[in-house]
């Protein structure tokens, strides 16, 4: 049954809010807290419990600052199902991100104390409490606080206040819930367990009440949890570890493989581009064009103003560049002035040692070659 | 362009070919912004093909009852993209029509060869069946996900093993009673009542099985972690870096199963994927700099629509059919709740892609797939967010980088095979595949298929009495035939050759160097009326003017370069306004000593061709016959016409053509012009035979896959109808024969325990054609390097009684009757005419070319 319900959770509320309909659907809403506040905090390493189909898990491998995701859910097979969209995206493999980015995801319970699970930045457990056993309830605080122990923790969890105003909700929003707090009952239990294990906790929501009727809350409620001392010594033992169910290692600039191909490719478009303005410019100079009475481009004042940064650097850049019978040399330093080479480099140092080999380079290495006509035979 | 340049821009290689194949996105309503508001509706491509590459352009209609709900495919496909095509052209039954190959439409002459092929035998436990169920739900559920999700809560029942799609599942296994009630309670503890019904049995081999089997094999190669980009599946590790040119090539496959000859059998072959690491606005950007501002936008237009560029925040293709550059990221659009936002943010908030440049212009992609029940409107894209795949016209067009690309993705039969090995391989090795297999009670053989084949007899080639024996393993004659007299040379009496300052050397050169080889050709030449011109298109077009006179043999243009405007005046000045012959020339072409020879005597043959002469024949012992060939164009540009080429034989030994051509605007049948061409052909056939001919064989190339349902149904009638209303007592027997140059179907001859290309005139019509169809494979030409593919050809209408190895062997010799290359062709001659044609029109004269010129090749 949990299947159904983890499936059904992100949208049992548009369905039933009936006059209570959010938008964006609350369980965007949802995810785009967590989302802010990644892009607040900037954790580099982050865990969903509880992460069902893995549109969380999806949503978060955008953001640049995270290294490594982990998900956990008891049910398999949702995860199974859905798990090839954590894959890496050709465009992945073709513009490597920066950082590095592995995720992976563990079948198992969130009242374990899973090693793989330690040293997280930020762990979310959105709708996830109410569908927890007393027991697992109980020993979920010891896990997640205790244990995991991370920097930051976000728990989202149905106001129960909030549902009369639920068309259709008896008893709970969900069959599978095994309970729905009031707000004094989750920020009970909140700063009981924040007290318990070092944190301090501050509560919010997403899906606001209708006018007049505030007092009722926000139609989720969330607790941010952040540790107060960062340094706590861990000593909890740890159980054995779960089966990693998918692993996908996303390709990096980290990698120099992937570097490497960057920066040639970079580094071979700037060239072509400063070629291209060098030869048109001496073209006009010398008046040699003849094909055509109608007019050159003189100058670069494009109609289309987004080609304009590049541009400006490129005509100023090129004076640098020179042409000797039908070679073209770019001195790799005026490649290197380039901000997207420089960014991706660092040092010039590193840009030879990339290029050589990958890019045809004068005999002293210290420019580009390239042809002013493209050898036809 | 010169003869070659064009052929080359067009000449793609097949592996690429096969690769770059859009594919739209069934559910992009959902994920896609559609149109900004207060934007025309822009243009809706009805007619246009979606192949990219052009091919066929009837409006679909499929044969029903064989399609897996709508649902399924989703299930398997859609969710990366998918199309709802079938691309097999399954349940298209032609031969049960034609009596004479009922028992066997095998060939038989020829000497045997042991071939293997690129297929590999689906196997099944005895007694295997696929059941198939209706799940209803009671109270009715909507929901997919809500659907699977309560079916699921019975797995005991069920099984680990099942496909669902919401309401049909298939199961490996029986259920014991034929209906089944279970209970499942929703969230709400509302008691749902699910029947499952057993409604089918499916035999191994029945059309939905079939189905079925291609999506549990895509389920498969996701398993195996291949990425899929349009059809085809691709592994992402291990990619082939050409930094030189920026790209990077995926190897990958394409695979399909279907029922063959004897059995159910997966075919494999290797796709490459060429994926550039360059953003659209990349490319815009350096394309900036390489052309004139005014002609900027046009350039990036001609570069780019038509392209296929994959989004780098989903996985999903689409195809660039227009530039919108009013419109720009900051442009808003509503959503589907309602709500107004722009693409800035909606990129930001859905998948947190940055755009960072606000000015950019928009791309525009028509779907061209029905999603659901609606129709779904244009897409717009961001050339930021857009990476390009493919090869632009220009790269096509860079013979160094082709030749670079074509080293990496030409593959030699033994290293093809290889690779295709490799698929069979990670499938037995991967845990997780097996047990689905298993699970299904299916698997694969290990080893390609192999069978024997035939080579038929090497053709003479004719040539004023002489008679030519040709090396098989090159496939050509120029050597062979260099001295003898052609069939019939045409006196060279009054001709023109215009050609601009710079190039007057060039233009003597090519003189003398005709007056070299025209003399052995039996050609007579007198010298030309030199005229010299400025380097401008109306300069070119007054001397045409002024100097071309109804005597005018032909008119000769030496050009400057490859810039098509001029190519493109000429040519339409001299087809349709003052119907005479024209021969361009690339001025630097003839700029080696060592090779002007050699090409100096192509100019000249070709430019007899232009002028009606005949160069060579093979013997055709067939009479009263009169072959047909036709292709098709479609104008990927303006993305405005189709253009049909339509060529008939004129004589016994097909030699001399008529041809015509259908120039169709959006929305037309093309069947109705093709009519028409017909009419005419017969009647100039009467014309010079004074007779009409007995049988007629039509060779139709242009038909895209799983457009043969149409073609069955709607164009051979109206070729029956048509031959009807020439006369009450005419009743000729038709043939109409559907060429298919693009097929993933390879053949290897074994010899000496290696395996090579099999030789020019090798035929196949066992294990891999198709039991429903009456069709055979040739292998007509020889090729250098790589895999040579064979033309599959299917004979969808038969009236002649030929004898299968008649109709074999005809269309083999016709592979030898194509005057612009001394040597087999891969398609008959007629298509190849009819594509040059067609190609001709679509690309520079745009209007039906005057029908003064119909019976002379002038289009070559």
């Amino acid at each position: 049954a949990l299947t159904e319900n983890i499936m059904d959770k992100n949208f049992k509320e548009e369905k039933f809010t009936g006059f209570t309909k959010f938008t964006p659907p609350l369980y965007r809403q949802r995810y785009q807290f967590v989302k802010d506040l990644v892009g607040k905090y900037k954790p580099k390493k982050v865990a969903d419990l509880g992460c069902a189909d893995c549109k969380l898990l999806c949503m978060l491998k955008f953001c640049g600052c995270i290294e490594v995701l982990a998900g956990v859910d008891i049910c398999g097979s949702v995860m199974k199902e859905k798990m090839h969209r954590l894959s890496p995206l050709p465009v992945d493999y073709l513009q490597p991100r920066e950082g590095s980015l592995t995720v992976t995801l563990h079948h198992g319970s969130v009242a374990h104390k899973d090693p793989c699970m330690l040293g997280f930045d930020l762990v979310t457990c959105i709708e996830l409490i109410e569908h927890l056993e007393e027991s697992e309830l109980k020993k979920f605080p010891e896990v997640v606080f205790g244990f995991m122990a991370p920097s930051r923790v976000v728990i989202s969890t149905p106001n129960s206040e909030f549902n009369p105003l639920l068309p259709g909700v008896k008893l709970f929003r969900n069959q599978d819930h095994k309970f729905e707090w009031t707000q004094l009952q989750f920020q009970s239990w909140a700063l009981e367990t924040a007290k318990c294990y070092g944190y301090s906790v501050e509560f919010t929501g997403v899906g606001h009440p209708p006018r007049g009727m505030e007092n009722v809350g926000f139609c989720t409620q969330i607790g941010v949890f952040v540790k107060k001392y960062p340094q706590t010594s861990v000593s909890t033992q740890s159980e054995k570890p779960t089966e990693a169910v998918f692993k996908a290692v996303y390709p990096s600039l980290k990698d120099e493989k992937y570097l490497q191909n960057a920066v040639v490719r970079e580094v071979i478009s700037t060239a072509q581009i400063i070629k291209e303005i060098l030869l048109n410019r001496l073209m006009l100079e010398h008046g040699e064009y003849n094909d055509d009475p109608t007019e050159r481009k003189s100058k670069f004042q494009p109609s289309v103003n987004c080609f304009s940064d590049i541009g400006k650097l490129a005509v100023e850049k090129s004076k640098e560049s020179f042409v000797s019978g039908n070679v073209v040399y770019i001195p790799l330093t005026t490649i290197f002035s380039f901000p997207r080479v420089n960014r991706l480099c660092g040092t010039y140092e590193k840009l030879s040692k990339l290029v050589a080999g990958q890019v045809t380079l004068s005999s002293d290495s210290s420019a580009v070659i390239l042809n002013t006509e493209p050898e036809d035979s | 362009m010169t003869g070659r340049a064009r052929a080359r821009s067009r000449g793609r290689p097949p592996v690429l070919e096969s690769a770059v194949s859009s594919v739209g996105a069934a559910s992009v309503h959902q994920v896609l912004p559609v149109q900004p508001p207060g934007r025309q509706q822009p243009r809706v491509y009805t007619s246009l093909s979606e192949e990219p590459g052009g091919r066929g352009c009837q409006s679909e209609r499929r044969p029903e009852g064989l399609q897996i709900s709508v649902g399924f495919q989703e299930l398997s496909i859609a969710d990366r993209g998918g199309r709802r095509r079938d691309f097999n052209d399954l349940g298209v039954n032609t031969r049960q029509a034609i009596e004479h190959v009922q028992d066997s439409k095998t060939g038989t002459s020829g000497v045997t060869i042991k071939l293997t092929t690129n297929y590999f035998r689906l196997t099944s436990r005895p007694q295997w069946a696929l059941y198939q169920y209706h799940v209803g739900y009671n109270p009715e559920m909507e929901a997919r996900r809500l659907r699977s999700a309560l079916l699921f809560q019975h797995e005991e029942l069920i099984g680990k093993t099942h496909a669902f799609d919401g309401s049909v599942l298939f199961l490996p296994k029986k259920l014991t009673n034929k209906v089944t009630e279970v209970f499942s309670r929703t969230r709400n503890g509302e008691g749902v009542k699910i029947t499952i019904t057993l409604t089918n049995e499916l035999p191994p081999s029945s059309p939905t099985c079939l189905q079925f089997y291609n999506i549990i094999f895509r389920r498969l190669l996701k398993m195996l972690n291949l990425q899929q980009i349009g059809r085809n599946y691709y592994n992402p590790n291990d990619p082939i870096n050409i930094p030189s040119h920026r790209l990077m090539v995926w190897p990958g496959f394409t695979s399909s199963i279907l029922q063959y000859e004897k059995s159910i059998m997966l075919c494999v072959d290797v796709s490459h994927k060429v994926l550039r690491s360059e953003t659209v606005l990349d490319f815009m950007y350096s394309l900036y700099y390489q052309v004139e501002e005014q002609r900027f936008k046009d350039t990036c237009a001609k570069e780019l629509i038509g392209l296929i560029v994959l989004t780098r925040y989903n996985n999903r293709t689409y195809r660039v059919d227009d530039i919108d550059w009013d419109a720009s990221p900051q442009c808003t659009f509503r959503k589907s709740d309602g709500s107004e936002i722009s693409f800035i943010d909606y990129y930001k908030r859905q998948y947190n892609q940055e755009i960072t440049d606000l000015n950019q212009p928009v791309l525009i992609s028509q779907c061209r797939r029905k999603g659901g029940n609606t129709m779904l409107g244009p897409v717009v894209l961001i050339p930021e967010l857009c990476l390009l795949t493919g090869l632009t016209e220009k790269m096509r067009n860079d013979f160094n980088m082709m030749k670079d690309l074509a080293s990496h993705t030409r593959l030699p039969p033994e290293q093809r095979q290889r690779e295709i090995g490799r698929l069979v391989e990670y499938i037995q090795k991967d845990d997780n595949v097996q047990e689905e297999l298993r699970g299904w009670g299916l698997s694969f053989d290990s080893h390609l298929l192999s069978f024997t084949g035939r080579v038929v007899q090497r053709e003479k080639i004719l040539q004023s009495g002489n008679a030519f024996d040709y090396n098989p393993e090159f496939g050509d004659w120029s050597k062979e035939t260099r001295a003898a007299p052609l069939i019939c040379p045409k006196p060279l009496d009054n001709w023109l050759l215009i050609y601009t300052r710079r190039n007057s050397d060039t233009a003597n050169i090519l003189l003398q160097n005709l007056f070299k080889v025209t003399p052995a050709m039996g050609i007579k030449m007198n010298k030309a009326t030199m005229i010299e011109v400025d380097d401008r298109t109306e300069a070119y077009l007054r001397a045409l003017q002024q100097s071309v006179t109804s005597d005018t043999n032909i008119a000769v243009c030496v050009l400057s370069s490859s810039r098509k405007d001029k190519y493109d005046a000429i040519k339409k000045y001299l087809c349709t306004d003052c119907p005479v012959p024209s021969q361009c020339v690339i001025a630097r072409t003839l700029s080696k000593p060592q090779t002007v020879m050699a090409i100096a005597t192509k100019i000249a043959l070709q430019m007899n061709c232009k002028m009606g002469g005949e160069l060579w024949s093979v013997e055709i012992p067939l009479k009263e016959v009169m072959v047909v060939g036709i292709d098709c164009y479609h104008d990927t540009l303006s993305g405005k016409q189709s253009i049909a080429g339509f060529v008939a034989s004129l004589n016994q030994t097909m030699t001399r053509w008529f041809s015509r051509c259908v120039v169709q605007s959006r929305g037309q049948e093309l069947v109705d012009g093709l009519k028409a061409c017909l009419q005419t052909a017969l009647r100039d056939w009467f014309k010079w035979n004074k007779y009409l001919p007995s049988r007629i064989i039509v060779y139709r190339d242009g038909v895209g896959d799983g457009q043969l349902y149409t073609l069955v149904n709607y164009e051979v009638p109206q070729f029956l109808d048509c031959l009807k209303s020439v006369g009450k007592d005419y009743k000729p027997r038709l043939t109409v024969i559907v060429v298919k140059k693009r097929v993933s179907t390879r053949f290897f001859a074994e010899s000496m325990g290696a395996l090579k290309n099999p030789p020019p005139g090798t035929v196949v019509d066992v294990e891999v054609t198709r039991p429903e169809w009456y069709d055979f494979y040739i292998v007509s030409q020889a090729v250098r390097n790589g895999c040579v593919a064979p033309t599959h050809y299917n004979v969808i209408y038969d009236t002649s009684k030929l004898k299968p190895d008649h109709m074999q062997r005809l269309t083999y010799k016709l592979c030898h009757m194509y005057y612009n290359w001394s040597g087999v062709i891969r398609v008959p001659a007629p298509c190849q005419y009819a594509h040059k044609l067609a190609f001709l029109v679509g690309q520079s004269i745009h209007r039906e070319p005057n029908l003064l010129l119909s019976d002379r090749l002038y289009y070559l």
